[in-house]
């Protein structure tokens, strides 16, 4: 969709053949002895030392799932331990090279990974940063623990600082409030961002599409470092990794990127091939790429610089990641690494192994990359045995000594959900207001009072109707997508970390013109194109608001909200809560409920994403309501789905005294708003629905009867008090919307209005949602969705028989129980 | 050093494992690394391999044996060395019996309260239209359920205050009926309206000799008060029966008898003087029955049941005026000469109209006779709050079969009517049943 790229007929039609590049396989073959220049001894034993401590880490933990013991230590670990025994060399290679500001994302399978990262970083960080890092960290609350236990003894910090990391990771994976999470992310989440080491992710794959959001980040941000995808072979079976290929490796960045932002990703996809996903065999059974390298060849032309490592050999990981950060500083990422390895463990100690032979793990193990480095360490004479058997007691030693802290529940403590029982709940938003995640210029193209769109909407009437009370034309008057337009140009001129993408979002303007001016103003690396990727899209979202920014994302359809799953069920509720509070999630995720293109285009899943704790979700139905509500989602810290519907976006503001104010304002989120005041009988109303409920009140005012209409506006968090006023008043409520009833959020809200006002209602709280089939073509619309006749209708039947009226549609007892028995 | 061989935990969920086969008997020499037995969860079949070399001294489950993880399976060790400090608590391959977990009490079933039903008409009425009957004071008794399925709704209620049709709680209490202007606050029915005289119009199509009006007395009002609010909010239903009162009508002629050749209460006959009516020997009875039925000598209101210790009866008696039904306090205490006496004395006060209202209150249950009317059945109204009446009818002439010889005998009908919220339909069967044995053979009662 850029104007800049022409597509020449003559030039694609064109006889060719594509050619590739071999790809390299286990290349690496220097000894220990011809890498002699390149390391220290010092450097070597580091290598073994980390590696071992891994293994030991891991066998502790095996020791313990299975036997509740450990080096004469007695505990019961309930959680899950996904271990990575047989995977050390290549935690530790790719760790190796890496600064503390290269960022590492993880899988369920990642404890030797952020043991690796950690080291690095310790090795790497001053004694002071080490110092403050750790006295800082959640108040010290991990730090202490440490230092308590080391009293009197003379030890280096860095020494320390390695008993820190190994209680901390150990005091996570054990769910102890002096874990680095608090407990609250666990074995398969566990993470310490000032060593670069970002959250692991129990969904498999889940980190290749929220690395992409990281490494963007640091693109657009131009922030140093890289950012290291560690995911598993079975990964490469998950669509989410391949829409992260996909978005990480857009051409845009070379072709239409400007100046210093031109040119790729800085992303290694460094996938961990042990060459097991669950029960199957990836390579000969699971999968078909034969190498996981193969399929760089099939992203772009660069291959993705991919190539096979031989993970057994720590040596030959760190010479790839040497030369990959070269290709990364010169911005030709994103590379692909199929480093590969080999599980000893089953997938969880509950796997019996039946899927492989012990022929071939006793294989694997003969050729175990521990002992052959040990072996070689010996034989080039760097270290002798003692050195390394005093590695090896050293170790364990640390190893033991953590497990000792971690499983005392005097020293670590888990969170006392019986005493602070708001413990969990204060962690599921963090409800703060930040109008810029960094304090710096905005990349724009040029002055807000400039944008060609500003000044047409200056030439509109802000409110719908003119001094006479008449309706003003569709051209003339300002239309909720200019609210949200208002709204998000604003905030694209204070936050400078913010950016807006989606599948139509720069030259075409959103599909629904919402973007529309934007593209003149916002250069393309804060405003572009992605691919038909929404899983990729609300996932690198979420690693780009991790990483520290603020990102706008789009879905266009709502019904496509269900290719994003996994990142808006999954992933973006949860990490504010899984972190205890340590990352914010400013992510707001644009959502638009169709009308007239049918069953896949039109629905309203509203209660698909208020029903998953951690998100905040709302629905403006009016331009002053879009405006303020856009704003306090842009200014707020947590995940916000934004829902809009296609039927509404040219509606004038009706309803807001002096029209939609010119300057910022927010509209605090989670509080209806009475639209229509009346005495007789409320109408909760969710998003576009609000217009029939107004022209249902003109009905009922026909019957004598005065309808009081109340825009919900937001569904989490929703304040009662204002709908419990009005029921108090009226003793009558009707909730409508246009999601399918049955499930609907519709049913949430009668069921906590009839107990809050249950004795001032003079009939149960009534839904009216829609039918419970496809959604039809628009011709037939008016039989599905919930019109202003239904809600008389229903009136009539369920809550006050009007004299002498007669309804159209069946809202009987018989009928509803006829159609739950048929399930529509 | 002898190791132990325990039965690994694969998996947080798997607390015990099956052993599947043992590859190694007790006595066999083994090497690190041979598969010592297999075992199984739910999910799969594992090898647990020997992670020591010597001889498997000590063995303590069978194939096919449930073992709890962490539970010490096998011994290796040496030849000649002890196990026992390894064998697992009750351990050898048949101590697997668990004990019988203990079984709660199962819970005992709590008796079933007596269903309220609502002063409405309709059974159902909204929680905003009872709100707003409690805080307008509207009669709800005369409410028109106009809402879904019969519902009494707010406009229902609006409707009758706008009617005027309003009763303070008093007077509600005092179930004035239908109709009864109001002079009270906002139009509302007071016990003074409901004890003034009320205020018939005449009506006036009709020729003034055609018809005679008579102000209602006060006990008409009573009455007319009572019986109405009886019928409109009670769950009334009635029970025929009848008992064969040869017993009785023998007792009352040898009594008649006994007098006639001048025996005398100072001889001991202490009803030889005083013959007692038949009413007199059923309130005897029912005095003595209602010990056994305490539901049917009780009061009902919508929140309890009152039980009363002692049988009040309530005696209807016919008097010029209207109804009365003077109470005979503590009966079951009182023997039948007293009985009859005292029934004589409150009949007579109820006649003479010198009757105190003290005594027109407290009764805990009612007999009602229109036998010597010659009536065979009815329906008796129960006086509130009392859950039951008994009606007494005549006695008629039955024949019955016995012994394949077709005999006459007198049958007295009784007419048992009952509350359905207060009592169910068996219990009060049973007390009439109890009441018709004890008339059957009532001579026998007296033998004390």
């Amino acid at each position: 969709m850029a104007k800049q790229l022409f597509i020449k007929p003559e030039e694609v039609r064109q006889s060719d053949w594509i050619k590739f590049r071999d790809i390299p396989v286990n290349q690496y073959s220097k000894t220990m002895a011809d890498e002699a220049g390149a390391y220290s001894k010092e450097d070597l034993l580091r290598i073994y030392h980390d590696m071992r401590l891994i293994r030991e880490f891991e066998s502790m933990l095996y020791a313990i799932k299975t036997t509740n013991s450990y080096n004469g230590l007695e505990y019961n670990n309930p959680g899950p331990a996904h271990l990575s025994i047989g995977l050390e060399a290549s935690s530790v290679g790719q760790a190796y090279l890496l600064t503390p500001h290269d960022f590492i994302f993880g899988s369920h399978r990642s404890h030797g990974e952020i043991l690796a990262k950690g080291l690095s970083a310790i090795q790497k960080l001053s004694d002071d940063e080490l110092q403050k890092i750790m006295e800082s960290f959640l108040d010290g609350a991990t730090w202490k623990i440490v230092e308590k236990a080391a009293e009197g003894q003379d030890r280096p910090l860095k020494d320390l600082a390695i008993d820190f990391l190994v209680y901390g990771a150990l005091a996570e994976i054990f769910a102890k409030t002096t874990g680095f999470n608090r407990g609250l992310g666990g074995s398969m989440h566990a993470f310490f961002l000032p060593f670069g080491i970002y959250p692991n992710n129990a969904i498999v794959g889940g980190s290749g599409d929220i690395s992409v959001g990281a490494a963007l980040y640091k693109k657009i941000n131009r922030k140093p470092g890289l950012v290291v995808c560690n995911i598993g072979d079975g990964s490469l079976g998950c669509g989410p990794v391949w829409e992260g290929f996909m978005l990480s490796a857009m051409d845009q960045f070379r072709t239409l990127w400007e100046d210093d932002m031109k040119g790729g990703l800085p992303l290694i996809f460094n996938i961990m091939n042990n060459q097991y996903a669950m029960g199957g065999q990836t390579r000969g059974e699971t999968m078909g790429y034969d190498y996981v390298a193969r399929i760089g060849a099939g992203i772009n032309p660069d291959q993705m610089h991919a190539e096979r490592v031989d993970g057994y050999n720590p040596l030959a990981v760190i010479d790839a990641f040497r030369r990959k950060k070269e290709i990364i500083n010169a911005k030709k990422g994103p590379i692909l690494l199929d480093t590969l390895t080999y599980r000893y463990a089953g997938h969880s100690p509950s796997d019996a192994d039946s899927y492989r032979t012990s022929e071939e793990k006793e294989a694997w193990e003969s050729q175990d990359s521990i002992a052959a480095f040990h072996a070689q360490l010996v034989l080039a004479g760097v270290a002798t045995e003692a050195e390394i058997t005093a590695i090896d007691e050293a170790v364990v030693n640390r190893v033991t000594h953590a497990v000792r802290l971690a499983i005392d529940p005097q020293v670590s403590p888990r969170m006392d959900l019986s005493k602070t029982p708001d413990a969990i709940e204060k962690m599921m938003f963090s409800n703060q207001q930040i109008v810029r995640m960094e304090d710096r210029a905005c990349d724009v193209l040029l002055p807000k009072e400039e944008n060609p769109r500003l000044q047409q909407i200056a030439r509109k009437s802000r409110f719908a109707f003119d001094e006479q009370g008449k309706p003003v034309s569709k051209n003339k008057v300002y239309q909720l997508r200019d609210g949200l337009f208002e709204a998000i140009l604003d905030k694209f001129y204070e936050d400078p970390t913010l950016v807006a993408y989606g599948e139509e979002n720069r030259d075409w303007g959103g599909a629904f013109a919402v973007y529309r001016g934007l593209t003149e103003a916002i250069p393309y690396h804060r405003l572009f194109n992605s691919p038909i990727s929404e899983g990729a899209i609300v996932g690198s979202a979420v690693g780009y608001a991790m990483s520290g920014g603020r990102a706008l994302v789009e879905l266009m359809y709502c019904d496509f909200l269900g290719r994003a799953g996994d990142e808006v069920f999954n992933q973006l509720p949860k990490w504010q809560a899984m972190s205890a509070g340590i990352l914010k999630m400013p992510v707001v995720v644009r959502v638009s409920v169709g009308s007239k293109y049918g069953a896949q285009h039109s629905q309203d899943w509203t209660a698909l994403c208020a029903h998953i704790p951690g998100l905040k979700v709302v629905f403006p139905a009016t331009p002053y309501d879009a405006k303020g509500l856009m704003a306090s989602a842009l200014n707020g810290t947590d995940p916000v789905i934004f829902f809009e519907s296609q039927r509404i976006y040219d509606v004038g503001e009706q309803f807001h005294q002096g029209g939609v104010p010119v300057e910022p304002y927010q509209i605090p989120i989670g509080e209806p708003d009475v639209k229509r005041a009346g005495t007789d009988v409320t109408i909760l109303t969710i998003g576009a629905t609000l217009y029939r409920a107004l022209d249902a009140a003109k009905l009922f005012e026909q019957h004598g009867i005065s309808a009081e209409v109340i825009d919900a506006r937001s569904m989490v968090p929703f304040n009662y008090d204002l709908v419990a006023d009005s029921v108090r008043k009226t003793g009558k409520i009707i909730i409508s919307g246009d999601a399918c009833e049955r499930g609907s959020y519709l049913n949430d809200l009668a069921r906590n209005i009839n107990d809050l006002c249950f004795d001032d209602l003079d009939a149960p709280a009534i839904v009216l949602g829609s039918r419970n089939w496809i959604t039809p073509a628009y011709e037939l619309e008016e039989h599905f969705f919930p019109q202003a006749d239904w809600f008389v209708d229903i009136f009539h039947e369920r809550i006050q028989p009007i004299p002498g009226y007669a309804p159209k549609h069946s809202f009987t007892d018989v009928e509803m129980k006829r159609r739950s028995k048929q399930g529509v | 050093m002898a190791t132990a061989v325990i039965m690994p935990r694969q998996g947080q969920s798997v607390e015990s494992c099956i052993i599947g086969k043992w590859h190694k008997q007790q006595g066999d020499p083994v090497q690190e690394g041979d598969v010592l037995f297999t075992y199984e969860t739910d999910k799969a079949t594992f090898d647990e391999t020997a992670k020591v070399s010597g001889t498997l001294i000590a063995v303590y489950f069978d194939e096919g044996d449930d073992v709890p993880v962490l539970t010490n399976v096998c011994v290796i060790g040496q030849p000649g060395e002890d196990d026992a400090p390894f064998r697992p608590e009750g351990a050898g391959p048949a101590a697997e019996a668990k004990p019988e977990p203990l079984t709660e009490p199962a819970p005992v079933p709590t008796a079933e309260m007596p269903t309220q039903t609502s002063p409405a008409l309709s059974g159902a009425i909204s929680p905003r239209a009872r709100h707003l009957a409690e805080k307008t004071g509207a009669d709800l008794r005369q409410a028109e359920a106009t809402g879904p399925k019969r519902r009494i709704i707010e406009r229902d209620i609006r409707q009758l205050v706008d009617a005027g049709k309003l009763a303070t709680p008093a007077a509600q209490a005092a179930g004035y009926p239908a109709g009864v202007a109001g002079t009270g606050l906002g139009g509302r029915v007071t016990t003074g309206d409901v004890l003034a005289a009320a205020q018939p119009a005449a009506p006036a199509a009709l020729a003034p000799d055609d018809v005679t009006t008579e102000k209602h007395s006060n006990i008409r009002k009573v009455i007319a008060r009572s019986m109405q609010a009886s019928l409109a909010t009670m769950a009334q239903l009635t029970l025929n029966s009848s008992f064969d009162a040869s017993d009785m009508l023998g007792l009352r002629s040898r009594l008649k008898k006994a007098a006639e050749q001048g025996l005398t209460a100072e001889q001991g006959f202490a009803l030889a003087g005083q013959v007692p009516t038949i009413n007199d020997i059923i309130l005897y009875a029912v005095s003595r029955v209602l010990a056994r039925h305490p539901a049917c000598n009780a009061h009902y209101d919508d929140e309890k049941m009152t039980y009363f210790r002692h049988v009040h009866l309530g005696v209807a008696v016919d008097t010029p005026r209207g109804l009365m039904v003077p109470t005979l306090f503590q009966a079951d205490t009182l023997p039948l000469s007293g009985i009859s006496r005292q029934v004589k004395d409150l009949s007579s006060a109820c006649q003479k109209g010198t009757i105190s209202p003290d005594l027109l209150k407290g009764g805990t249950f009612t007999v009602t006779n229109l036998g010597t009317l010659g009536v065979e059945s009815f329906t008796p109204v129960i006086n509130p709050p009392q859950t039951c009446i008994l009606g007494v009818n005549t006695i008629v002439t039955r024949v019955r079969e016995q012994n394949g010889q077709v005999t006459t005998y007198p049958a007295m009908g009784l007419s048992l009517t009952f509350d359905h919220r207060a009592v169910d339909g068996a219990p009060a069967a049973r007390f009439l049943k109890d009441l018709v044995q004890v008339l059957e053979n009532f001579s026998l009662l007296l033998m004390q």
